[in-house]
């Protein structure tokens, strides 16, 4: 992974230094707090419901097993002993004291993090596939390029005052796991004349208008990139709206204004960028690449998992090894999910103890490699088969063994009512009570994404959920509005509103509605929700729900 | 809790700590006003929050929220006795619209009425004395019992007000709170459109800021709403704004002779001015123009002898200049507000695009914290007035990185040796 030379150390020293300033100004009482919440917000650190919350970025998601244990000593220390791994790919501590900031700060800087441009209106923390660089389906490894997007985006000059945050994706799969499309710039590797390039999305989002993103170039060199984000950037810097924050993202703009007439003016501004300073010359990229080069794998690695007796004894097992292993490129090697999604725990978090054990098992069986997914969970993208079992021997003794990823109840839950100053309604209890309905009955089910937002800035994504549930108020009580048919992947879809809101203790019971339906309806038990869906329509969901 | 005399004076020791209201104004950043406004009146203090109103020309949104929250909330109205009577009319209608059964009226002491305007005509000699008998005194009296008030305030409507909070503590550390801070005329615009809400009957004839009769005149197209308030007068806020307790503070003195202009490492004298209404376009020296009607007379300019300024506001499109740009000397971008990062693209493209080499300025809010990324879009001159940043400027003490990421295009960041690619050293 990428290594910090004595620049990027630099850069993160002085910046560093300077927030630690700000922080020190503002609690001796000279900034005022509408001074200091710019330069807070700059350097990650938001105020919610408790107290301050400190988002520390984890670029495209990567790690290595320092940097997890450092993540596990600043809980431990600074917090209640515990982290919350989000849907941006990071982590946020949600009790940390405003003056223990700028320590916290030191102690990320010592393994080269820290938590700029995790907030604010600036180009935020790029995220990426988290099988990056071990997926089978791979055109490209997107580490390098978003690396190289990752520098250029840090503190830029021109584009720090944006009107609103901007998020930039990457995937270089052809399976489309990072949901480029609902960010306000999502990359997707193309293949063209035998070269690799990047298919441009524009003006994808959540939050209160959800968009799926436009295709604005079909195919933009590797040399260009930056030229050409540069260029998307500054057209978006100079006229999206900032008259009203709701309408100020990026999909906003390439709404009203049409995506052609986005277009015209992007490659306008591209036309004068272009074989500029921001040509990205092939050495360079050649050079970030070596970072990403693939592990000494072992060539006669086993390609078959040692443990099928095994799991034919323990049903646990047998479905940890269906539901959490994604398909290597490397014969003999397999990618594991750790599920952060415990029946009845926190969707996302993990104690010190279990960020301690998990960084060394990415030490002794994943070539010190750890990623965050944008799933809530943790990967550990490289491992030989033949280890898997004692990877999972050691996940049961953390708690941490459940074989539920991407069924019912691997749901992504924002932290609601019970963490978020803006909620409108409890998230994570609503995911723990569905976690708990269904947990015996959830491979039954197959693939099924539940995704659930607190209120309409949909941090939780249920938008693109199979199944979407979205807090709302109504005169003092919470509701929740339930969506099906969502999608984030390249077939991109938001799902269908199916009707007026139920409670918080009616929500298992519409799901399990919604359930029979598609267990009725099936064509057979290979058919996904989600396809089930598509072929029936909402018809019959909306029928099981109101009647 | 929305009965005020049941509660005791507000005591000191409940009051919010300055990281307390901070925490606050974080929550509530991005909340809607009507949350504010909830959060204020049932949660914030076991003290009651009072409502205060003015009845005046954008009373009816807070009103109308009020009523959604509670139509018993107590909604308290100075009546100074110098009310137009159709702001007096304007209270009937709005307690019967809104179904608001609690307004009080607070009047001025018979007394000090006696005493200090006994004909009614102090507001003529001395209006900070009328406006402290018959606003400050009653409201302070009232206000006792509160914890704190809700007050109508909008950033937009003053230049002293770029930066109000949802939160504030007054100077005996009460909560003054501002749902609508964030709002601007458009919004209030809206929410009116919108809930069918009745105007202010002068509102429609040209006043847009309502107070008392003899203190408010009409507002011309295009002036700030508030001007038509003691227009003539160096006074632009009342006295209850500041402080209940009764001293009213002094605004910041006008037009003092700071010198703003920062350049070439010191603040020096500024040589220019921006054009006046009555200058003519001729023979300008030294003189800013603004962007829409240098565009509109640029012919008539050609021959122009002297100096030439163009200010450039965010919105204004700097393509359309583009080839003008060896006319101009200099040329002032605004930042009226500090989050607004417009300046710094047509910044960079004045400079790397059509390769402006006068003075660029850059004039408005601006922090310490923006100095560096000004100066690395091309930014060669600031106009600063910030208190804090002016002395980090002075002391050479800006906020900053020695080594950048991306290269804008400067000569100041020049390629540092052998190293790769996009990185600069300053
Ligand atoms: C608890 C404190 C949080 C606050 C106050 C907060 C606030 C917000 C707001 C206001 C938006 C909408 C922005 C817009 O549409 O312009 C937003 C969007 C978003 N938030 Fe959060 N958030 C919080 C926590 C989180 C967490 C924990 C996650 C990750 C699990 C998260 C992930 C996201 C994502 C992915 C979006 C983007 C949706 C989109 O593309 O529009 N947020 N958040
Ligand atoms: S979706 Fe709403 S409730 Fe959930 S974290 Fe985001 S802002 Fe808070
Ligand atoms: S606004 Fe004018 S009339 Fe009213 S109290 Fe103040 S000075 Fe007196």
């Amino acid at each position: 992974m990428y290594r910090y030379d004595e620049f990027d150390a630099a850069f993160v020293r002085e910046r560093t230094e300077q927030f630690s300033d700000q922080v020190k100004r503002r609690v001796a009482g000279e900034l005022t707090e509408d001074q200091f919440r710019p330069l807070r917000l700059m350097n990650g650190l938001y105020l919610q419901l408790h107290a301050y919350m400190l988002r520390v970025a984890v670029p495209y998601g990567t790690l290595n097993s320092r940097q997890m244990h450092k993540l596990a000593h600043i809980a431990r220390t600074y917090d209640r002993g515990y982290g919350h791994f989000t849907t941006r790919q990071n982590i946020q501590y949600n009790w940390p004291k405003l003056q223990d900031v700028p320590k916290i700060l030191e102690e990320l800087a010592e393994v080269e993090m820290h938590a700029i441009q995790t907030s604010g209106n600036c180009i935020r923390n790029v995220t990426t596939d988290q099988f990056a660089g071990a997926a089978h389906d791979e055109i490209i490894d997107p580490r390098p390029v978003a690396e190289i997007i990752r520098q250029w985006s840090s503190l830029h000059p021109e584009f720090s005052f944006l009107p609103r945050k901007f998020k930039i994706a990457i995937t270089g799969a052809q399976q489309d796991r990072a949901a480029v499309k609902f960010h306000d710039i999502g990359l997707m590797a193309n293949e063209k004349d035998g070269q690799v390039g990047w298919r441009v999305f524009v003006g994808g989002g959540l939050g209160r208008t959800p968009m799926v993103a436009k295709e604005i170039n079909d195919f933009v060199p590797h040399e260009d990139l930056l030229a050409y984000l540069e260029a998307i950037l500054r057209v978006y810097n100079l006229h999206g709206r900032r008259d009203n924050k709701y309408k100020a993202r990026i999909k906003i703009l390439v709404h009203e204004t049409g995506i052609e007439q986005i277009r015209e003016e992007v490659e306008a501004e591209f036309a004068q960028l272009k074989d500029g300073v921001l040509t990205l010359p092939q050495d360079e990229l050649d050079r970030i690449s070596t970072y990403f080069a693939a592990p000494p794998f072992a060539a006669d690695a086993d390609d078959v998992l040692d443990a099928e007796q095994h799991a034919l004894e323990n049903a646990q097992y047998a479905k940890f090894l269906k539901r959490n292993l994604f398909k290597h490129r490397q014969p003999g090697y397999t990618s594991i999910t750790i599920s952060l999604k415990s029946v009845g725990e926190v969707p996302g978090d993990a104690s010190d103890a279990q960020m301690d054990a998990i960084a060394e098992l990415a030490r002794e069986f994943s070539f010190d490699e750890l990623r965050v997914s944008h799933e809530q969970n943790l990967v550990l993208p490289h491992v030989k088969k033949s280890d898997v079992r004692a990877i999972y021997e050691r996940l049961v003794e953390i708690g941490l063994a459940e074989g539920n990823a991407g069924l019912i109840s691997d749901i992504i839950a924002c932290p609601g009512l019970d963490y978020c100053a803006l909620a409108n309604a409890r998230s994570i209890p609503i995911a723990q009570d569905i976690a708990k309905r269904f947990a015996d009955r959830e491979n039954e089910f197959g693939e099924l994404k539940v995704k659930i937002s607190g209120c309409i800035n949909a941090c939780g994504h249920h938008h693109v959920g199979h199944i979407g549930i979205l807090g709302v108020e109504k005169k003092g009580t919470e509701l929740y509005q339930i969506t099906v048919g969502g999608d984030a992947t390249e077939q991109a879809a938001v799902g269908n509103i199916l009707g007026r809101g139920v409670t918080g203790d009616e929500v298992p019971d519409a799901l399990e509605k919604l359930l029979n339906v598609y267990m009725d309806q099936r064509e057979n038990a290979d058919e996904p929700f989600l396809d089930a869906f598509r072929r029936l329509g909402e018809a019959p969901f909306k029928e099981a729900l109101y009647g | 809790m929305a009965n005020a005399n049941a509660a005791q004076a507000f005591v000191p020791k409940e009051r919010l700590s300055d990281l307390q209201l901070v925490a606050l104004n974080g929550m509530f950043d991005e909340r809607d006003a009507l949350s504010v406004l909830r959060f204020a009146l049932e949660e914030l203090t076991s003290h009651p929050i009072a409502m205060v109103s003015s009845f005046g020309a954008d009373s009816s949104v807070l009103l109308h929220m009020v009523a959604q929250i509670n139509p018993h909330q107590e909604v308290l109205f100075l009546e100074t006795g110098k009310h137009f009577p159709e702001t007096l009319e304007y209270v009937e209608t709005m307690k019967q619209r809104l179904g608001l059964t609690n307004v009080r009226f607070l009047e001025p002491d018979t007394s000090d009425l006696a005493r200090f305007d006994p004909k009614g005509d102090l507001w003529q000699t001395d209006p900070d004395s009328c406006c402290h008998i018959r606003k400050t005194e009653p409201l302070d009296a009232a206000l006792k019992a509160y914890g704190g008030w809700v007050t109508g305030r909008k950033r937009f409507q003053t230049n002293d007000r770029g930066v109000l909070p949802h939160f504030e503590l007054t100077s005996d550390e009460r909560i003054k709170v501002n749902p609508l801070a964030y709002w601007d005329f458009e919004d209030v615009k809206a929410y009116r459109a919108e809930h069918d809400l009745p105007p202010h009957p002068l509102f429609n004839v040209g006043y847009l800021s309502i107070g008392c009769a003899p203190c408010t005149s009409m507002v011309k197209e295009g002036e700030d709403p508030r001007s038509g308030r003691w227009r003539g007068r160096d006074k632009t806020e009342c006295g209850i704004h500041f402080d209940v307790s009764g001293k009213i503070a002094k605004p910041q003195a006008k037009g003092q002779s700071m010198k703003t202009l920062f350049k070439d490492g010191q603040f020096v004298e500024d040589q220019w001015r921006d054009l006046a209404d009555d200058d003519a376009l001729i023979d300008l020296d030294h003189v800013f123009m603004p962007f829409s009607l240098y565009i509109e007379h640029k012919d008539r300019l050609v021959g122009n002898n002297g100096a030439l300024g163009l200010i450039v506001q965010p919105g204004d499109d700097v393509h359309e200049i583009g080839d003008d740009v060896h006319r101009f000397a200099a040329i002032a971008v605004e930042f009226p507000k500090f989050a607004d990062g417009r300046g710094y693209s047509s910044a960079r493209l004045l400079r790397e695009r059509y390769g402006f080499d006068g003075e660029l300025r850059a004039r408005g809010d601006i922090l310490t914290d923006q100095v560096q990324f000004l100066r690395r879009c091309g930014f060669d001159s600031l106009v600063v007035v910030d208190g804090p940043t002016r002395n980090a400027l002075e002391n050479d003490a800006i906020a900053g990185v020695s080594v950048f990421m991306q290269p804008t295009g400067r000569d100041i960041e020049v390629p540092a040796g052998t190293r790769p690619f996009l990185r600069r050293v300053k």
